[in-house]
This record gives C-alpha cells, structure tokens and sequence, in this order.
C-alpha cells in the first residue's frame, strides 16, 4: 500500500477523540428529583448490557469514520496483481536499466538473480512498442551514460546477452540519473525508465531527489518509472559472508605464526549453526573450524597457521558456499618474515653475563616470535667469518674494523645486508669515519657526557629523546601509551655526528631519533641495496638505561627487520573491488602488469610521483604483479576484496520506493505479470459513508 | 392556593354525586341503606339489648310476647366518604402548573365540598410516610373548612406507604363508606394497590384518583440527567434518550397493571394528569358513577 499524501495520515490522530472525550469529559449532569425514579431504575436495569453494546458500537463507528476519513484523503492504493500490458501510458521513450551489481549474482531456483533480470530486460525490451526507441545501461561499479535511445532493438538485445554481473556495489541513483539524461535529447513527451534490479536497499539513496530530467521547454519533468523486481518479490534473500579478515603474527605459536581472525555476518532472520569455515593456503585447506552466527548478526573465528619459512603468501579465509558464493571467502596476502642470520660483534665481551656488551642485544633478538637467529663473536672473531652466511650484522662497541674488514663490510651492505652499529667505548671516531665512511649514515664526531653515572641526580641530569619519527616503519609501534617506553630512557653519553652526511650516497640518510639537544640518536641510511643503522649510545648500560626501558626489546626487532627488508618494508595494500591501486615500484624494479585471478590484466597508469595506478580491481582476488620480465614481484602482491555492505541484501520496501519515485510516476511489475493499482481509498470513503449511516441508524434507536 | 375556585363549584352544582348502591346515610332518595334507623318502611325486629334506643322499643309486641324488641327500619341515609390523601414527597413532583399534592388536594376538597353540599358525611386521611392522620366523616357543614383547612396544611414529605394507609383505614372505617384514595400509588410493593383494594372486599366503596405528573407519563428529557429519588437516597445518572423508550413501555405497564387491577376488583379508577382540567376530572368521575348506578 503507498500513500500519495502521507502527512493526511495525521489526521487519523482524531480517531483519538471519541476515546478521549470518553475518558475526559467531566461535564456534570444536571440533577433531577423524580418522583418515578424507580421506573427509570428498572429501565436503566433493563436496558444496560443493551446501551453497553450500543456505545461500543457506536464508539467503534465513530472511529471507523475518523480513521477511514484521513487515511482516504491521503489518497491509500494497493496493488494487485493482473495480467496488463506492461505499458499503459502511451508511447515513451524507454530507458532499461539492468542492475549488475554483486547481489545479482544470488542463486535463486536454479539461476541467478542476473540471468532472471536478463529476461526481464528482453521482455521490456519485447513490450515496448514499435514507435517507442530505447536503449540499455548496464548499472554496475563505474557505470557510463547509455547512447540516445534507438530503434536498433537487435543491437540492445545483444548488449542484454553480453551483459554479465560484477562484483561491485550498484549506486542505482546515479543511473537512474543517467539513465534519464539519455532521454531527454528524444523528441517524444513521454519518458520511461525501467528498472530491473534486485533491489536491496544499499543500492538505493532515498534521501535524495528522485530522477528528473529537462522536458523539450527546459522544464524538470519526472521519467514514468517502472520497476521489475529480479527477485520475484522476495521478502529476504538470506546471506552469509565473510565481511573482515584481521591476520596478526601469533607469537605464542612461534616464528612465522599467525592468527586468522575474521567475521562472518549473517544476514538472514534465520540463525546459522556449525557453519564451517576454512583457511585456505596455495589451495589447500590448512585450519578449519566451526561457528554460530546469531539472526542478523555477527561471530568472528580465529583460525591460527605456522609457516614453515619465510616469504609471502597468498591464501583465502572461507565459508560453506551459499547462494551469492562470491562474499563466502576473503582473499588475503601475508608476507612471513624470513629467517634472519644475524652476526653479533661484541666489542666489549665480559665474563659477567650482565656487563657483556652483547647480553641485552641477544636477549631482544632470541625472544619468543622472533625471526633472528644470532652468533655472538668477539670482534676478532668475528670479522674473520665470512659475512656471506648472515643478512644482518651487528657492530656493538667494536674497535674500528681492519681496512680489510671495512672493505667486506661495505661490499655487504652494498650486496643487500644489514648493518647496525651501537657506539662505546672502544669506537674511535676518526678511524671509524675514515674506514667506514662509504656506509656510516652520518660521520662520527666525539663523545657527549650528558651526566657521570656515578653522580648524583643522574635522573634529573641525563639526555632523553627528543623527536622520535612515528611515521618510520621502525618507530611506528612507539605511539601513544607506548611512546613512554622510548622517552623514558636515560642516557649519559651518546656519539655527536658530524651535521653533514658523508659518503656518497648520502641524500639516503634520515634521521629518525634525536635526543633533546637535538644530536641524533638514531640514523639510517641505504647503501647499494643494503641498509645501515647508526645508534649513537651503547647497545649495554654504559653510556644509557635504555636496555632495560621497555622500548629497547622491540626497537632491537624493529631495528633488525628493518635492516634485513623482511618486515616492514612491505606495506600493506589495501584494495577493493572497484578501487583503483596504488602500487610503488621496488628500487631497480618496473611494474610491467597486474594480474586478476581471472587472468584479465588491470589497466595501468604511472603516476608522477613514481607509483603506478592499477585498476580498478573489478574481482576479488589475489592480484599478482610482475615486472617488464615477467619476474613476479611478491611483496607488491595484493588481494581485492568485496565491499561488505554489497553483502547485505536487504530488500528495500516496495512502498519506500514508490513513495521516492512518487506516486503518479512509479508503475510496478512483478515477475507474474503487472501489478495494478487499486485506488483503495474509495473503499475508506465508502466504509466511512456506511459507519456513518448505521452510527445514525443506531442513535435513532 | 384556592382549593376550590367558583369556576369549579359552578360546574360541579347540578351534579348528584350518588354512592354505590349498598352504603350507610341518611339522606332518603338519593342512598339506600342495608342499615336499620329511622324510616317509614319497617324491616325487622331485635331482641333489645342494653344500650338500645328506648324509644325504638315496639311496645304493642311487649304486649304480645312479654318480651322487649326493637323496631327496625329501611330508610334513606347519608354517603360517608372518607377521602385518602397520599402525601409523600413523590407526590410533590411538579413539572406543570401544579404538583401532584396540589392536585389530590382540590379533587379532595372538591369531592368533600360536594359531598357535604349533599348532606353526606366527608372525612379525611393523610398518609404521610408512617404518619396517618385522619379527620372523622361529618356531614355537617362546619366540618367541610375543617377538611379544606386540613387538606391546605398538608405538605410532600416521606415514603408512599400504601400499606399502612390501607391497614390504618381498615382498622377506622367502621362502617360501609365510600373510600376515595388520592395517590401516584408509587408503591414498589405489589401488593400495596391490591392490599388498599381489599377495602373493597368489606363493603366499601373505593374509587382511586390516580395522579401522574405528565413528565412522569412522557419523560421528556434529553441531555444526561441525575436523577434524584424524591423519597430516599436513590440516584442514577442516565443518558435520558437511551432510555425513554424502555421507560414509557415500564410506565405504561404499570398503568396497565393498576387499571386492570381495579377494574377487577370493581374500583372506580380515575387517571389524572396534572395538566388537565380538574373540574373536568371530577365531572367525568361523577358521570361515570351515575352511568355505573343505573
């Protein structure tokens, strides 16, 4: 039922009247002494249960009249179903919209909900009739403006049969919109848009203005507008679907274990139980498990896998397979930290566990979740091993290497390898500046004392860290509550650098810490395709406390992945079926395509600042991305997902979308045929007109 | 209030109000009397008793039978009406020119002038409530301002106990009278009408003016009303259009009832609306009498 004058319905408040006054009329009746009271007893007597029933009818008349009375002026009308001509207001030039949004794809006895509105769209196309021309618009993610209409019936047929569904979300407005711009180039008066949808409500904005478009003198006029309902009037098309994926390193399971944790939101009136759910890796079902999902609501699973080596990996959380299967599954990529070999080169070894040099540093690289595998070596020892065998090595408080030692080292930093080096003691500045100058960040200068440890007000004396880059990889954990865990630290002496950078490749450096008087604390720098991290203070309690400040244990992970290029550096693509990506090119590296799992190549543009736009993603999916070799590049491999609210396939009610087209302008049709208006408000008036003669037929009782 | 204007008096003059045919009175022609007095036609003898006239002793059957009897006659006698006047508070009801009370008051003292312009003996009763006050029946005409200044006092107070007025009349009226009962009979008892009708059973005479205030007959009323009961604590608030039609069919019905009761029991019935003319109540009374005597 749909209302052309809703706001009248206000009107139905006066049905309150009669129970009012019954409930608040005090007027006192006037008193009579009467000699033959006891003949007015008996007929009160007499006739009570017959008034009872009289009042209450009349009660029940009156409200009828005041209820049916306003309802009818706004104008009530149902809908019936009838075997009519599909178009009953002379010819029109006919726009036909064809929803391609994911929610066509639902599965409905034995098709889908697309295939259903294809031969809708063929029917409308079929009804039309010879003098009205028409044309088609595919009203899907990134939906154009459809020709001028046509009379070319075969080639629309054509675009009917090659029309297929996408996985995005449908702004059904905005072709509507088009849709109705198209027509009103054409020269006949009347104007219509059929619409053929599934009709969820997320499709639809009713908030705005319904479709209009410019009559032939410039005039706003509203398209006749008449909507198929691909679902054959469904009240619920019932779903599931995996809505969020959050995958997080499990430390308690180990190295390269992580956790699954994703919803499932279930949107049906219809509890779901033991819905079974999978962790899919290279195809293979690697965790499972079982969830209950309440009536509209939502559970979250954590499904938890060890990777057995480093790497990234593409994969897929999933459901059991419902009737629109392509929301059942959420595609993801996680990138698994390598192994890394790191060389520990203790400068100051000491027999007391506490005071060696290397104890707080091994400490944070062998706890629990952490990829290092460290060899701790004396200096001498250690710089005659051969580098070859670590990724990552560690310059704690060590004598300046041998111009030999110095050579390897930049030779393996330039190869890829991670350097770190933590001053002291035994660092000589000068010899350090001259034999390492090609890879230090910064050149050394000499030693700052801030405060004598053995002093007192050693607190209150003592540098601390001044800025600190958040938006570093490195520090990215140090925000908030977990700052504290940085700048409560102390430090009594720390290394001042030269200002300018030295080497060659110097415009790579970034400070990333400094203390208070602004020297640097933390430097880093690539060099070739290595990296290389200048902390200025010792690495043991020396020259600082920061070993047993919070913050060290994973600013030394950090520190480590970072130098290693097996953790942070990849970020994160977060795409979207509809989005466009922007991807960065690795050093050295062009990005030559993307791939859909489809295997159809998403379009690439170069940007000006070095990324590449790819997309849109028009699948969800694992993308892969390969370079002008066709080498694949892993780390910029991403997985689109779906738009979750596409899931939700709540109907929007028939009356919301009559009321926004308006009612004069709206023609519905089912599946079974036309649906007919009825103007029910005759039906009140004439109820009214009755309630109104037996009201007077009972007061004359 | 004039209980009796000259208007009335001048229509009533050329009626004879004659009594039923078995009543006691001394006005000859008019009455006859079962009772022995003094009369020119001789009925029977009594064995005289202590208390017996003297000079009613027939001496010529002393002469005859040694023994002492009484001379007994048929004879003309007076009508002794005792007028009953209902005076509870229903009786005060007035919706027209006069209450109900006003109304039984002129017919009474209407009917008392008459009767004592004929010689006949008028007495009168009050009911009011449990008081029952009652003047004897005198023929005299000194007696009628004695019932007119009685009945001019009287006012509507208490319940309509036809009960006891029927009980207390039954235990005065000592002889053959003619009962006339002034009433709306606005008794819930049943048996109250039939229990003042039973003063028939004796040899009464009894006539019943039925007084109905015209309210009463047609219930007028339209918006809610509260209404009162005039004798006790009764109230009711009713919507007066719902209930009229219910209320006419129990009024009629128990007009209906008292009708057909006193036409049963041979009772002179007279309804009287307060709105009507009373000189023509009492004339219509009166003509039907007379029609009923021939």
């Amino acid at each position: 039922m749909t209302f052309a004058h809703p706001w009248m319905l206000l009107g139905a408040l006066a049905a309150l009247i009669p129970l009012l006054i019954h409930l608040f009329d005090r007027r006192r009746p006037r008193p009579h002494p009467f000699g033959a009271i006891s003949f007015v007893l008996r007929s009160q007597r007499r006739t009570a249960s017959r008034l009872r029933l009289k009042r209450l009818l009349l009660y029940l008349l009156r409200t009828t009249i005041l209820i049916a009375l306003p309802v009818a002026l706004a104008r009530p009308e149902l809908k019936r179903n009838a075997q009519a001509a599909t178009v009953t207001r002379g010819p029109a030039a006919t726009s036909i919209i064809l929803d391609a949004s994911l929610s066509m794809r639902y599965a409905d006895g034995g098709t889908t909900l697309f295939e259903r509105g294809r031969q809708l769209a063929r029917d409308a196309l079929r009804d039309l009739l010879p003098d009205e021309p028409a044309n088609l618009l595919i009203c899907g993610p990134g939906a154009i403006a459809p020709s001028a209409p046509s009379f070319d019936r075969g080639q629309i047929r054509s675009n009917i049969d090659s029309a297929r569904p996408t996985f995005g979300s449908s702004d059904m407005n905005r072709c509507l919109d088009l849709a109705g711009h198209s027509l009103e180039e054409n020269p006949m008066p009347g104007k219509r848009l059929v619409l053929i949808s599934a009709l969820t409500a997320n499709a639809f904005r009713l908030n705005i203005a319904p479709p209009t478009l410019q009559g032939p003198k410039g005039e706003r006029i509203r398209p006749e507008v008449v909507v198929r309902d691909a679902a054959g009037g469904k009240q619920w098309l019932p779903n599931r679907a995996v809505v969020d994926l959050k995958i997080e390193p499990a430390l308690q399971l180990g190295p390269r274990a992580f956790q699954f944790t994703f919803t499932v939101r279930n949107f049906s009136p219809e509890p779901v139980r033991d819905l079974e759910a999978s962790l899919k890796l290279g195809g293979q079902v690697v965790a499972k498990g079982f969830l209950d999902i309440p009536a509209n609501g939502a559970s979250q699973k954590t499904l938890s896998y060890r990777f057995s080596s480093g790497g990234v990996f593409p994969g897929e959380v999933a459901i059991s397979a419902d009737n629109l299967t392509a929301d059942d599954r959420r595609p993801f990529v996680v990138a698994v930290p390598k192994e890394l070999r790191a060389l520990i080169v203790n400068g100051e070894p000491s027999t007391v566990r506490y005071r060696d040099e290397a104890f707080f540093v091994e400490a944070a690289l062998s706890a629990p979740g952490s990829p290092v595998r460290a060899t701790t070596k004396d200096a001498e020892a250690a710089f005659h091993d051969s580098f070859d065998q670590y990724e990552l090595i560690l310059l704690l408080n060590a004598s300046a290497p041998t111009p030999e030692v110095s050579r390897r080292l930049v030779e393996f930093v330039n190869r890829g390898g991670g350097l770190l080096i933590s001053l002291g003691d035994h660092v000589e500045p000068d010899l350090y500046n001259q034999r390492l100058v090609e890879i230090l960040p910064m050149p050394l200068r000499m030693v700052k004392t801030a405060v004598d440890p053995e002093e007192a007000d050693t607190e209150k004396k003592a540098a601390k860290l001044g800025k600190i880059a958040t938006e570093h990889p490195i520090f990215s954990l140090f925000t908030g509550r977990a700052r504290e865990g940085l700048m409560s630290a102390r430090f009594y002496k720390y290394m001042l650098l030269e200002p300018g950078p030295g080497g060659s490749a110097a415009h790579n450096t970034e400070v990333l810490a400094t203390f208070e008087d602004g020297a640097p604390a933390v430097a880093v720098t690539r060099r070739g395709q290595g990296r290389v991290l200048l902390y200025t203070s010792t690495v043991d309690r020396d020259w600082s406390d920061f070993p047993i400040r919070t913050g060290f244990l994973p600013s030394m992970q950090r520190f480590s992945a970072f130098l290693s290029g097996s953790l942070e550096e990849r970020e994160e693509v977060k795409a979207r079926v509809g989005d466009s990506i922007s991807l960065l090119s690795p050093a050295h590296e062009t990005i030559a395509s993307v791939r859909a799992p489809s295997g159809a190549m998403l379009p690439l543009r170069p940007q000006e600042d070095g990324h590449v736009s790819a997309g849109p993603a028009e699948e969800p999916g694992v993308h892969q991305v390969q370079d002008s070799s066709g080498r694949p590049l892993p780390e910029l491999t991403f997985a689109a997902v779906l738009d979750p609210s596409e899931s939700d396939l709540t109907r929007i009610k028939p009356e919301e979308l009559a009321a926004f087209f308006g009612e004069d302008a709206v023609k519905d049709s089912g599946l079974e045929g036309t649906h007919r208006r009825l103007p029910f408000w005759s039906w009140l008036i004439a109820a009214a007109a009755v309630a109104f003669f037996f009201e007077g037929v009972l007061l004359r009782k | 209030m004039e209980l009796l204007n000259a208007q009335t008096l001048a229509k009533l003059a050329g009626v004879k109000l004659r009594a039923r045919a078995v009543v006691d009175g001394v006005l000859s022609g008019l009455h006859k009397s079962p009772h022995q007095g003094q009369s020119v036609e001789f009925a029977e003898h009594k064995e005289y008793a202590p208390g017996d006239e003297i000079r009613h002793l027939d001496w010529k059957a002393f002469g005859k039978f040694d023994k002492y009897y009484i001379k007994r006659f048929e004879h003309e006698t007076n009508l002794h009406a005792i007028l009953v006047l209902d005076g509870s508070a229903s009786m005060g009801y007035q919706s027209a020119a006069l209450s109900k009370l006003d109304v039984a008051k002129v017919l009474a003292g209407a009917l008392a002038y008459l009767l004592v312009r004929q010689q006949d003996a008028a007495g009168l009763a009050v009911v009011t409530g449990e008081r029952f006050q009652d003047l004897p029946a005198r023929a005299a005409a000194g007696h009628l301002r004695i019932v007119l200044d009685e009945l001019e006092g009287v006012g509507a107070h208490g319940t309509t106990d036809l009960f006891r007025a029927a009980d207390h009349l039954a235990e005065k009226i000592s002889r053959r009278s003619l009962v006339a009962v002034f009433s709306d009979l606005f008794d819930d008892r049943p048996e109250a009408l039939k229990r003042i009708i039973h003063l028939r059973a004796r040899k009464n005479d009894l006539a019943v003016f039925h007084i109905i205030d015209p309210a009463e007959l047609s219930f007028p009323f339209d918006d809610p009303t509260l209404f009162l009961s005039m004798e006790d604590e009764r109230r009711i608030e009713v919507n007066p259009r719902e209930i009229k039609q219910s209320y006419l069919e129990e009024f009629n019905s128990f007009l209906k009832s008292v009708r057909a009761t006193c036409a049963e029991a041979d009772v002179d019935y007279e309804l009287v609306r307060t709105d009507e003319s009373l000189d023509a109540v009492l004339l219509r009374f009166l003509a039907r009498r007379q029609e009923r005597r021939r």
